[in-house]
């Protein structure tokens, strides 16, 4: 079974998307009580033995990062993974008010935190249009300082695609991008092109 | 005679759910732009007497647009059309010359809402 | 499901269950809160949570309480970037260590019909259990680690092998005679190395260093990694001029070619020092002493060097 998008389905995944990490940016903005701006330039749906090098290419080759994982369950199911640069990880808590230098903890429930909202507010925003409920799993981290090229094995994956969503998070004047990656097996990614699909009809 | 409209967005779903969200019984003639300097391209053939704008587009985005348009004079109602609703977003825009503001995903009341109160004739 | 069930249910559930509206005033709390906490849900309920729990983290938790009304999506914590969120006892008394429930929380937005999060519901978790095997497992990776011979980054053998290495083949020198040589080397600028590439660059550093010169050794030769960016070689059956050669041939090795770092390029060089072990050593440490100060003369002299200690020159600094 082919899991490509055409470019119509592409183009409103992404649009829906960009509608949710929006309301994500703005309701973002009121916590860190700093200007969040949260684009999605990139969708793409790479096979299993591309997945590597597809997360390498977007991250960019041989940098160093830390990731974090979250499960979610209902009509759509699978991983979605927060990938931190390293200079971003400082940045952030800089700005969410850590004034002096933070523990290894806090740094942790910090990246925890942000992977949490991300992740919840792009996938129930996707979840919004099927117009049906997720749940989560708590979040853990998944790899701490690593090369992005070693983060995921790819004969480690059981399931054959990927959603990969690109998303840049600006805080203020700073820089911080993380990027967001969602796994999903095959009947979940029929299922999310079916209701792209119904959605589009819609309109 | 119908009004030229102008709707930017990279996005032909966007593109499409905003032109849907329009009031019917406003007579227009709607041209499509993909990103910013479409836009202007558009705007400088005359085809933009009100424009819908997207913020976040490739090649030219929404801020850059209404600088140009800032610069060569603003003979446009610009209405911009944004996921991203956080006020300081808002203000920039409007000080960038923006009438309007209007939030994704575009409810058609706000649209008609909005027209009326510029006094468009619907 | 009856509402005596649903009671019943939230009662008996085995976790801890509470909820607060918008101003932290508690909604729910369940007999498993009551019955950790010593307060009765007639005691707290109506009552705000920060004033009945006054030894709360209140600006930490008081600010997650307000991310789920604001963002409306569920939060966690985890114990292990927070061990507890309420002091309880826990029931595993005779375990050391931990001095509280280790808790893990779930806070769920329960939204009213206007769409808008009325109440934030919370789950307490009680994984003191995971927290113990965690704790345990820990050790003992730690304990298998100090039991095997390898150093974890290079896989050479580490320092507490090395060390017992050169003193059976001193042992075995003072017993049968022959000669013993020993090079101690340390990379030149490594802390540079760390600055300028992270720590990441500087393991890659050790892995491939040591992956060198693990590789043109003689096969009698003993290579271990001595202490942070220092190393040792053992070389049993060699003089000096033998010595010599061998440490110039993997200087000049190391030197030959940076290490390749993802797109980077860093160089590397050495600083390497050797000695002779005589009738005057009484111990592995002495021989370990003379190699470490022509070492230190190595790098005085300009690093990537290779020098054979002389009591004559190589004086006590």
């Amino acid at each position: 079974m082919s899991q490509t998008l055409t470019s119509d389905q592409k183009d409103a995944l992404q649009e829906v998307t960009n509608i949710a990490m929006g309301q994500a940016a703005s309701t973002l903005a009121t916590i860190l009580s700093t200007f969040v701006t949260i684009s999605v330039p990139r969708i793409n749906i790479p096979e299993v033995s591309e997945i590597g090098s597809a997360i390498s290419k977007m991250v960019g080759n041989g940098k160093e990062v830390t990731a974090v994982r979250q499960s979610f369950a209902g009509h759509l199911r699978g991983e979605a993974i927060i990938i931190y640069g390293q200079e971003g990880c400082r940045d952030l808590a800089d700005l969410m008010g850590y004034d002096e230098d933070i523990d290894q903890s806090a740094e942790r429930e910090l990246l925890l935190d942000i992977a949490n909202v991300l992740i919840g507010a792009c996938l129930n925003g996707i979840a919004d249009i099927l117009q049906t409920g997720l749940t989560f799993a708590p979040p853990s981290i998944m790899a701490e300082r690593v090369i992005i090229n070693s983060l995921i094995d790819p004969t480690q994956l059981t399931w054959n695609n990927a959603l990969l969503v690109e998303v840049n998070f600006t805080l203020e004047a700073r820089n911080f991008s993380c990027h967001l990656v969602t796994l999903m097996p095959e009947d979940s990614i029929e299922r999310l092109k079916q209701a792209i699909d119904t959605f589009m009809e819609n309109f | 005679m119908p009004t030229p409209i102008l709707v930017c967005d990279d996005s032909a779903m966007a593109r499409k759910m905003l032109i849907k969200a329009l009031p019917s019984s406003w007579n227009v003639e709607i041209t499509q732009a993909a990103n910013g300097l479409e836009a202007l391209e558009a705007y400088r053939a005359g085809k933009a007497e009100v424009m819908f704008l997207d913020l976040t587009m490739p090649e030219l985005d929404g801020y850059g647009v209404l600088e140009t348009l800032q610069k060569e004079g603003l003979n446009s109602f610009v209405i911009v059309v944004s996921a991203d609703i956080q006020p300081l977003a808002q203000e920039r825009v409007k000080q960038l010359g923006a009438i309007a503001f209007v939030k994704k995903p575009v409810n058609p009341a706000d649209v008609e809402g909005l027209l009326r109160q510029y006094g468009v004739e619907l | 499901m009856s509402a005596s069930l649903r009671d019943f249910i939230v009662d008996e559930v085995g976790v801890g269950l509470f909820a607060v509206d918008r101003q932290m005033n508690l909604l729910l709390w369940n007999r498993y809160m009551a019955n950790h906490s010593g307060r009765t849900a007639d005691q707290v309920l109506g009552h705000n949570l920060f004033e009945v729990f006054p030894e709360l983290p209140r600006k930490w938790l008081e600010k997650k309480i307000q991310s789920v009304f604001i963002l409306k999506n569920f939060a966690f914590t985890s114990w292990e970037q927070r061990p507890w969120l309420f002091q309880f006892d826990h029931n595993r008394p005779i375990t050391g260590g931990i001095d509280y429930m280790q808790q893990n929380c779930t806070f769920m937005p329960m939204k009213g019909e206007n769409g808008e999060v009325e109440t934030v519901c919370v789950v307490l978790f009680d994984v003191t259990d995971a927290a113990i095997y965690q704790r345990m497992l820990k050790d003992a990776m730690r304990r298998v680690e100090e039991a095997s011979n390898r150093d974890g980054l290079t896989g050479i053998f580490n320092r507490r092998y090395i060390e017992h290495a050169l003193t059976t083949e001193i042992k075995r020198v003072k017993r049968y005679g022959g000669s013993l040589a020993l090079t101690l080397f340390d990379l030149d600028h490594f802390k540079k190395v760390n600055d300028t590439y992270g720590h990441l660059g500087g393991d890659e550093v050790l892995k491939e260093v040591s992956q060198r010169v693990a590789a043109n050794l003689r096969e009698t030769d003993i290579l271990g990694r001595y202490g942070g960016e220092e190393f040792m070689i053992i070389m049993p059956a060699t003089d000096q001029e033998q010595a010599y050669q061998v440490a110039e041939r993997l200087r000049e090795l190391v030197a030959a070619e940076p290490v390749i770092f993802g797109e980077i390029n860093i160089p590397a060089t050495t600083s390497m020092g050797l000695t002779l072990q005589a009738d005057h050593h009484e111990s592995a440490a002495d021989l370990i002493h003379e190699a470490d100060l022509a070492l230190y003369y190595s790098k005085r002299n300009g690093r990537n060097l290779v020098t054979c200690y002389d009591p004559a020159v190589h004086k006590e600094i």
